[in-house]
């Protein structure tokens, strides 16, 4: 009888140092595998957008066919790694709420009056299921037109955003 | 709740007479024989039949007769032979006789609403007692005995698989009974009690007869014993604030009969201040009145202030300490329902699978959540309040009865009518109360069985029928309520009324003793209060039965849960199998979900580690079932299970379910993110190996599709995910854990044939060195399997390669030519 495979083995993650990815004259991600082959738009999709934002990072050819995953950026030689961490950057807009102004209540849609890391901005929640709360403390918030908003962890707000926050939970 | 079910009502004569009039109940008289009492008539009829020395070993009734009408048949067994007597006529009786030794056979036929015991001889059959299902562990019994006296038991379990009988009549032979295993049997008989065999009512899933409350309740006590060093204290507390409760009426008697009358009357007739007789709190008023002494109106305005202020004093230390005891029961009452709440739940995740068949979701949370608070209630508030209302009521009448016995007598008149009406009017209300929480109850079943059934209703346009369904329920609930609010608005003011006629009552004889000279305003007024005081006391206390009813159900469904033991559980001497190799034989195994129709009819076959079996047959040939006993949800009735050569039985379930990966046929999601539902099956699963399992189940390509990835919420149920999309995600759960058994039920059964072998392409390499057991109606799914178990009616039709299940043309080969039929036609 031979040992039962380890579902881990089977999966490959490309060669980091031998990955490298950078930009053509169109803006578009170009991306050499390590098998030497040359693939243009290439587009990186986070695994898990919401609690690993630099790690497995997926890269789809421009048909959507998965080239290989990057498992950690960082690995990356460092102008592969700039493109990506700026290309995700742009895919991937998540601004980090730091202080709850206000929150107006009506009918089920709420207006949400915070300040970002990117700024101060307005925007409604639908119902309260957009709003997820992890077991860190980490607050997830998707707006009526599907942006998304963090919050990194919710006791270290200061009292009164604390506050306007529980009503919401 | 223990032992084997659906033995009721044994040693009852007149069944009919349980169901109507008076519950009969006969204590002791319930145990399971198959030697009954003999009529003497049929005694002597049978004494001619015997040889001497030849002793009647079996004598059971019937309860039903060969002309389908209720009554009392018996059936005979000597050593010898078998003896049935069927009444025919009005006394008559039609006797048949069966020599032991010529039975071949004896078989259960079971039929709609009764059963019949036939039994057959080389030249011919009789059929030999009928009865109702009631009577079924009767007979089982009986017939095992039989068995044994007639030797038959080896040769009956040699072929177990003889299925006589047939589904010709509607009756089926039930090779086994499957009873044999006492927890094992799932389902049974619940709509009677064991214990008392009266119908239990299916709202609360508990006989209200048997609930022993007393017993039940001092069972309860064990949930508070670990509070007590607060529920004492709390207790202590009570009492002092009853006692401070009935105090107040003193004092305003004390303020008119020594400070406001002498004032009034020596104001007018210029008298002299009566002596009080009143020791110590007069003392307490005196030094008081000592502080206003300078007071323009003299010692008695300061006597008025002081008696004032012990008044508001009196007020603000009963508020504050009902504050503070309100506070430390809560504090308890909120930790036994917690400990309750835990327990139960704790123990429902030992239960086995068919304790959850048996019972519905709803029924089961209510427990949880309703019943538990009730005895919260109880414990927290019902006792106390019982025993401080006792003390209120003592506290009263003391007082009342110190300061003018006679008077007392005379107030308490109404209290006797009070007490009667409340009863009566409880009873009534707590009937109109108990229909209306069903009629609530009705609301809830209907509102969770559409709301997840929407897609149902909308698909087949019935939302006006579930409108009208509903709307005719909130009637109900309405008329109910209606019903109830007659009684409560009749009831208050027939209360008020009672209670007014004492306190006239008062004013009549008070009055008239006054004029005797031989009572005094205060104590008059003291007595009034007294009276509106007497009420509440009096209606809770009214009510103390009712709610030691209520609290002993609630107790008696909640331990239920905490009683019952699970029917799949760890022998204590179990192994702890760390490395399954994977090798499977199941041994002749017979199971039945229900002891009614077999699922399983004597299983037999052999699996090797490492091998791939497909399971093949018709829908309901018992393919899910065969898979629910390797992962030991049920345990057989008869026959073995070896995995690498020890029984099932014996493995430690932790230890055998940590090996074995299961993908059932109805995949179920949690609410939450993909990546944790994957990881469900291993705790603590790094992210890499979630990815190679989704990669392997060839899930990770739409996932990554999602904008969230991985961290998908795929709503309750999974139902923000597509079928085939909830069956990749449970593939890869059960891939993850690396089990030695896998277990995929239909588990592509809802992917495209391209996904399904992409799908299979992965698993092909990852099934290597695990025994695999592949259900799929699809056969090219079973592409790679190295054996076909064709499945047929809860029996082993075929088995073997797909090349000599093909060559051999059996059922194997129909359903193949079928198939490749069908799949030409699409192809065209
Ligand atoms: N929980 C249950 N309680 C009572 N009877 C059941 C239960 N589950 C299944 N059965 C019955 O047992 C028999 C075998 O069912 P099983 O689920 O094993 O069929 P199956 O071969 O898996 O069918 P399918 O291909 O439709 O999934 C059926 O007659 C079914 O009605
Ligand atoms: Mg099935």
């Amino acid at each position: 009888m031979n040992e039962a495979i380890k579902v881990a083995d089977e999966l490959e993650f490309l060669d980091a140092s031998k990955v490298s990815i950078g930009r053509n004259a169109f803006e578009e991600l170009v991306v050499q595998l390590p098998d030497g082959t040359i693939h243009t738009k290439v587009e990186p999709v986070r695994s898990f957008p919401v609690s690993e934002t630099t790690r497995y990072i997926s890269l789809l050819d421009n048909e959507g066919n998965e080239l290989g995953i990057v498992e950690d950026v960082k690995k990356l030689t460092p102008n592969s790694r700039d493109v990506l961490t700026e290309e995700l950057q742009k895919r991937y807009f998540m601004p980090k709420i730091t202080k709850i102004n206000s929150l107006d209540g009506q009918f089920g849609v709420t207006t949400w009056n915070v300040e970002t890391s990117q700024g101060d901005v307005e925007f409604g929640i639908r119902t309260r299921y957009d709003i997820v709360t992890l077991e860190s403390g980490r607050v997830l918030i998707k707006d009526a037109d599907g942006n998304r908003y963090e919050i990194e962890n919710y006791n270290k707000l200061d009292p009164k955003s604390i506050a306007l926050l529980q009503t919401q939970m | 709740m223990h032992g084997p079910m659906s033995s009721s009502g044994r040693g009852r004569s007149h069944r009919m007479g349980s169901f109507n009039g008076k519950p009969r109940r006969k204590k002791g008289n319930n145990e399971l024989t198959t030697k009954e009492e003999v009529p003497e008539l049929l005694q002597k009829q049978a004494q001619g039949l015997l040889e001497k020395g030849e002793e009647i070993k079996i004598a059971v009734s019937t309860d039903l007769r060969f002309d389908s009408t209720y009554g009392k048949d018996w059936l005979l067994v000597t050593d010898k032979r078998l003896i049935a007597f069927n009444q025919s006529g009005v006394l008559g009786h039609d006797i048949r006789e069966v020599s032991l030794t010529s039975v071949e056979d004896i078989e259960i036929l079971e039929m709609y609403g009764n059963n019949i015991l036939k039994v057959t001889t080389s030249e011919n059959a009789f059929e030999l007692a009928r009865y109702s299902k009631r009577l079924t562990p009767k007979f089982n019994l009986a017939v095992s005995e039989l068995e044994k006296l007639s030797a038959l038991k080896d040769a009956d379990s040699g072929d177990g698989g003889r299925g006589r009988g047939g589904p010709g009549a509607g009756g089926r032979r039930r090779g086994r009974r499957g009873n044999g295993g006492n927890g094992t049997q799932p389902g049974g008989d619940k709509s009677r009690c064991e214990k008392c065999g009266e119908p239990i009512p299916s709202w609360s899933g508990v006989c209200v007869n048997c609930v022993k409350k007393s017993k039940l309740i001092f069972r309860l006590f064990k949930y508070a014993v670990p509070f007590l060093h607060v529920i004492i204290p709390a207790f202590l507390l009570m009492l002092l604030i009853r006692f401070v409760a009935v105090l107040p009426p003193i004092l305003s008697k004390e303020l008119i009969d020594n400070i406001l009358m002498p004032v009034g009357t020596a104001v007018s007739t210029n008298q002299a201040l009566p002596e009080t007789s009143w020791g110590q709190l007069q003392g307490i008023a005196d030094t008081l009145g000592g502080w206003f002494g300078s007071m323009p109106l003299g010692g008695s305005f300061g006597h008025l202030i002081a008696i004032i202020f012990m008044m508001v004093g009196l007020r603000v230390f009963t508020m504050g300490t009902s504050s503070i005891r309100g506070y430390m029961m809560a504090w308890v009452g909120q930790n036994v329902t917690r400990r309750l709440q835990n327990e139960t739940y704790e123990h429902l995740n030992a239960l086995s699978i068919d304790f959850f068949h048996e019972r519905d979701t709803g029924n089961l949370m209510s427990r949880i959540t309703h019943d538990v608070s009730r005895l919260r209630d109880f414990v927290a508030n019902g006792l106390q309040d019982i025993v401080g209302d006792t003390f209120t009521i003592l506290f009263m009448c003391t007082f009342m009865f110190s300061y003018h016995w006679k008077l007392a007598l005379w107030t308490l008149i109404p209290i006797p009518c009070l007490i009667i009406f409340t009863i009566f009017f409880g009873k009534k209300m707590s009937k109109v109360y108990h229909v209306l929480w069903k009629r609530y109850a009705n609301i809830s079943t209907i509102l969770a069985s559409t709301i997840p059934g929407v897609r149902v209703v909308k698909a087949f346009a019935r939302e006006q029928y579930e409108i009208s369904r509903f709307s005719d329920l909130t009637h109900q609930v309405f008329t109910g309520e209606m019903n109830a609010a007659k009684l409560g608005t009749l009831y208050r003011p027939m209360m008020e009324f009672i209670t007014y006629s004492g306190s006239i009552i008062i004013w009549l004889v008070g009055g008239w003793q006054i004029f005797q000279g031989d009572l005094t305003l205060g104590i008059l007024f003291m007595f009034q209060s007294y009276m509106m005081q007497f009420f509440r006391p009096v209606y809770t206390l009214c009510q103390m039965n009712e709610r030691f009813i209520r609290a002993g159900t609630s107790a008696e469904r909640v331990f239920e849960i905490l009683d019952t033991p699970p029917s799949v559980a760890d022998k204590r001497d179990a192994v702890a199998l760390a490395n399954i190799r994977g090798a499977i034989e199941f041994k002749d195994v017979y199971f039945s979900y229900d002891s009614e129709k077999d699922a399983l009819n004597g299983v037999s076959f052999q699996v090797q580690p490492g091998e791939m079996i497909g399971l093949v047959g018709h829908s309901g040939a018992g393919k899910s079932t065969l898979i629910n006993l390797i992962t030991r949800f049920y345990d057989p009735n008869e026959g073995t299970i070896e995995i690498d050569g020890h029984n099932s039985k014996e493995i430690r379930l932790k230890a055998l379910r940590q090996q074995v990966g299961v993908v059932l046929q109805d995949p179920f999601l949690f609410a939450g993110t993909i990546a944790e539902n994957i990881g469900y099956s291993k705790p603590g699963a790094s992210r890499h190996e979630i990815i190679a399992s989704a990669k392997a189940a060839n899930a990770h390509d739409f996932i990554i599709k999602f904008p969230d990835g991985y961290d998908t919420m795929v709503g309750e149920r999974g139902a923000r995910v597509s079928g085939g999309e909830r069956q990749r995600i449970s593939i890869a759960r059960a891939i993850l854990k690396n089990p030695r058994i896998l277990i995929l039920d239909e588990a592509t059964s809802s992917v495209d044939t391209e996904t399904e072998s992409k799908i299979q392409e992965a698993l092909e390499r990852l099934v290597q060195g695990r025994t695999v057991f592949a259900i799929a109606h699809r056969l090219s799914t079973l592409k790679y399997a190295d054996r076909l178990i064709v499945l047929k009616e809860g029996e082993v039709d075929e088995m073997g390669t797909h090349e000599e299940l093909i060559a051999k043309d059996g059922t194997y080969a129909s359903l193949c030519q079928k198939q490749t039929e069908l799949s030409k036609i699409r192809a065209w």
